[in-house]
């Protein structure tokens, strides 16, 4: 491809991308020191905002929740999504329908899905697995303000909403290993379980390492779910670090927007350490390839 | 050959997710419900060119007729009168957001009493008065309650068109209370002993409902309680806040004593919760504002729809002034709108005319003197008795604000996580600074 037929290509992706992500990550970090209101340039107060977002106790609990949600979710979205691309893999004729109904969690809006989700757990609203758990135990549990089991529902609806994603990804990377190396593992006597741990799953490593990725990034991230999830989120300690942003810079007009933007940076700071490790790795396998 | 059928597979696949999602889409129902709206004049002249005003207005059986008859009666000679369906919390934000800079998304607000001051102050809205006295006659602009005009007012100026209020009222399932030989209460000591003895009577677990939102309602109900106990959450002459005052803490103290007798997750309930709440038969008394009222008799809504009754709130403990908040809506124009001020202002005039608000009766309970009586609807009288015993407004540009800052604090009192002494103090030292910026 020529240079100007490159750039031609290009331009627009990098348009984009500067209009819609350098430009606001700028003014989110201009905002970070200053004390602005909305439609006001804001006032510079050095680093106040930074000191009152890691002063506050809230904003710990968010990052230790958040934290916690994201290690939980991503482990169980590598397991349940091998297993489930395993099983989805072993089928013929019905895998276009499996995998067309598998997929339905994970197209339905975030929030629509999460509302539908915490109708299973309110009795207001027939609250179908309460009822279950309540017939078969006599338990009657308050998903809505205990706080671990909010959290267990959060988690639940997280994994219900990604698990088609990881286990599509996974999927295909199943598909690209190679029929040779699992026949020539079968030949020298490996059990099922063995060529999983010892052939399959190294040899989609990257693709393990991929979804590993876009699951801490998206958990982190995680905010809709949690407005019919956990409405009670900031007294039972279960506000992610989004909602925590929310709620400071945008909930019933407030205008913290210095403060909102300070742990917005933080936030990013978080994620890339959170992500480093995969991101070393990943490198590491593009050198090596 | 492989990948050409791995790629019908996952084309298939992709059409079958997208099949159940319209699928699931299918009955979401149309974007407002002008067709069904009341017409009335709306005689403004036709622009030079074609104007398209967007309206921003929740979505509630209350506000909806004024929005879909201002929809339906305005979109004509050029002017498209356009509306998105949102919630109240949507609005909140969007108000915010739209307000903020030199242009904005919208040129008609729905406004309330308690947001007034706060955007009049700041300059962000139009006063309204000129236009006012220059199209009072053609709409009859004369016949909107005095009161709630002045709700609608700050610093002399008006803001606002008022289109309806809401105060809260208390409904009760008869056929419960008949049963047990029960009176509606006129005290919060009168509504614990009804609720005892329902829930002795193993009649319903939890008898009484409030909205109490731990990120929104529980403020509204702590307001309520300490305008009932005779109370301001400030003192506007010497910028002072009452929230550590003994009347503070016995509005929590009376907020808590309720708990027994509130379904254990209460602080999750908004007041479509609790209409949710009645409806399945799982509470016997609820207090919410009047515009969620029509909705329960209605029989489309539940089983119980002909066996409630209607009354004003208690009073907390004693006194004339009701368990109750009076809240005025309306609506605004805002300053940065590039629309003509004169065309929107005779939108709205049309909205809230004689005809609009007749229209609007039983849903909500229009602005318009005399418009409501007490056969007006099952709730009216109830209404009518409420908003003559409801604490005075507190127009102030801080009342939100410190509204705002101190619902977290509330609902960790009421939930236990801080004591009642602790959290009057963090209430107050909240309002302290935010006053502090007022003076």
């Amino acid at each position: 491809m020529r240079r100007r037929e490159f750039a031609a290509l290009v331009w627009p992706s990098l348009l984009v991308m500067f209009g819609l992500l350098m430009v606001p990550l700028y003014r989110t970090a201009e905002w970070s020191f200053k004390d602005v209101d909305y439609g006001e340039s804001g006032t510079f107060v050095g680093l106040d905002n930074y000191q009152q977002a890691l002063t506050d106790e809230r904003f710990g609990r968010a990052v230790l929740f958040t934290v916690g949600l994201t290690v939980a979710v991503t482990a169980v979205l590598l397991v349940a999504g091998y297993l489930l691309a395993v099983m989805v893999n072993r089928l013929a004729r019905t895998r276009p329908l499996v995998l067309g109904i598998l997929l339905v969690s994970y197209v339905v809006p975030q929030v629509v899905g999460a509302s539908m989700f915490s109708w299973l757990f309110d009795d207001n609203f027939g609250g179908m697995v309460n009822y279950l758990i309540n017939s078969l135990t006599g338990l009657e549990i308050h998903w809505f303000t205990d706080p671990w089991p909010n959290r267990v529902m959060v988690g639940l609806n997280v994994v219900w909403h990604m698990l088609p994603f990881a286990m599509l990804v996974i999927l295909a990377g199943l598909q690209g290993v190679p029929e040779e190396i699992i026949e020539a593992a079968k030949i020298d006597g490996a059990s099922p379980l063995m060529r999983h741990v010892h052939v399959i799953i190294p040899s989609i490593r990257g693709v393990l390492g991929f979804v590993a990725v876009i699951g801490v990034m998206d958990v982190l991230r995680v905010f809709d779910q949690l407005i019919p999830l956990s409405p009670q989120a900031e007294q039972i300690g279960n506000e992610s670090i989004m909602l925590y942003i929310f709620n400071t810079a945008f909930r019933d007009g407030g205008q913290q927007l210095g403060v909102g933007s300070a742990i917005n940076i933080l936030m990013i700071v978080i994620i890339l350490l959170m992500l480093s490790p995969f991101i070393r790795d990943m490198a590491k396998e593009a050198r090596k390839s | 050959m492989r990948s050409s059928q791995q790629r019908r597979r996952m084309v298939t696949a992709l059409c079958a997710a997208a099949a159940v999602v319209v699928v699931a889409g299918c009955g979401a129902g149309s974007r407002t419900g002008a067709e069904t709206a009341a017409k009335v004049a709306c005689d403004f002249a036709k622009p030079a060119q074609a104007v398209d005003v967007d309206v921003l207005a929740y979505n509630s059986s209350a506000i909806d007729p004024f929005t879909n008859t201002m929809i339906k009666s305005c979109s004509k000679n050029d002017v498209t009168v356009k509306h998105e369906p949102i919630d109240f919390g949507g609005q909140v934000q969007k108000t915010t957001a739209t307000l903020a800079g030199e242009t904005g998304t919208y040129d008609v607000v729905e406004t309330y009493g308690f947001v007034i001051p706060k955007y009049a102050d700041k300059s962000k809205l139009r006063p309204l008065d000129d236009y006012f006295t220059k199209f009072s006659a053609e709409y009859g602009l004369d016949k909107i309650n005095k009161g709630m005009r002045e709700a609608m007012t700050y610093k002399g100026k008006l803001y606002a068109i008022p289109m309806q209020a809401q105060m809260l009222v208390m409904v009760y399932r008869k056929d419960v209370f008949d049963g047990l030989g029960l009176q509606p209460p006129k005290t919060f000591e009168d509504m614990r002993q009804a609720a005892k003895k329902i829930q002795d009577a193993g009649t319903i677990k939890y008898p009484i409902a409030l909205p109490l939102k731990a990120s929104a309602d529980i403020v509204t109900a702590f307001d309520a309680t300490l305008g009932s106990l005779g109370k301001n959450l400030t003192n506007p002459d010497d910028h002072t806040a009452n929230l550590d005052s003994p009347e503070s803490q016995k509005a929590l103290e009376q907020l808590i004593s309720l708990k027994p007798y509130l379904a254990p997750q209460v602080t999750t309930f908004d007041q479509p919760a609790v209409q949710q709440q009645l409806y399945n038969g799982g509470a016997a008394m609820a207090i919410m504002f009047s515009g969620r009222m029509n909705d329960l008799v209605q029989q489309s809504n539940s089983k119980f729809y002909d066996k409630f009754a209607f009354a004003a709130p208690p009073v907390v403990d004693g006194g004339d002034v009701r368990y109750n908040a009076l809240s005025v809506d309306g609506w605004s124009i805002p300053q940065n709108t590039q629309v003509d001020p004169e065309l929107l202002f005779e939108l709205i005039a049309a909205s809230v005319s004689e005809d609009a608000s007749k229209a609007a009766i039983p849903a909500a309970y229009p602005a318009r003197d005399g418009m409501v009586t007490a056969t007006s609807s099952p709730y009216a009288a109830a209404a009518i008795e409420s908003v003559n015993a409801a604490p005075p407004a507190e127009p102030y540009p801080w009342t939100s604000e410190i509204s705002n800052q101190i619902t977290p604090v509330i609902a960790s009192v009421f939930i236990g996580n801080v004591s009642v002494a602790d959290g009057t103090k963090q209430m107050q030292e909240i309002a302290k600074k935010v006053l502090a910026d007022y003076r």
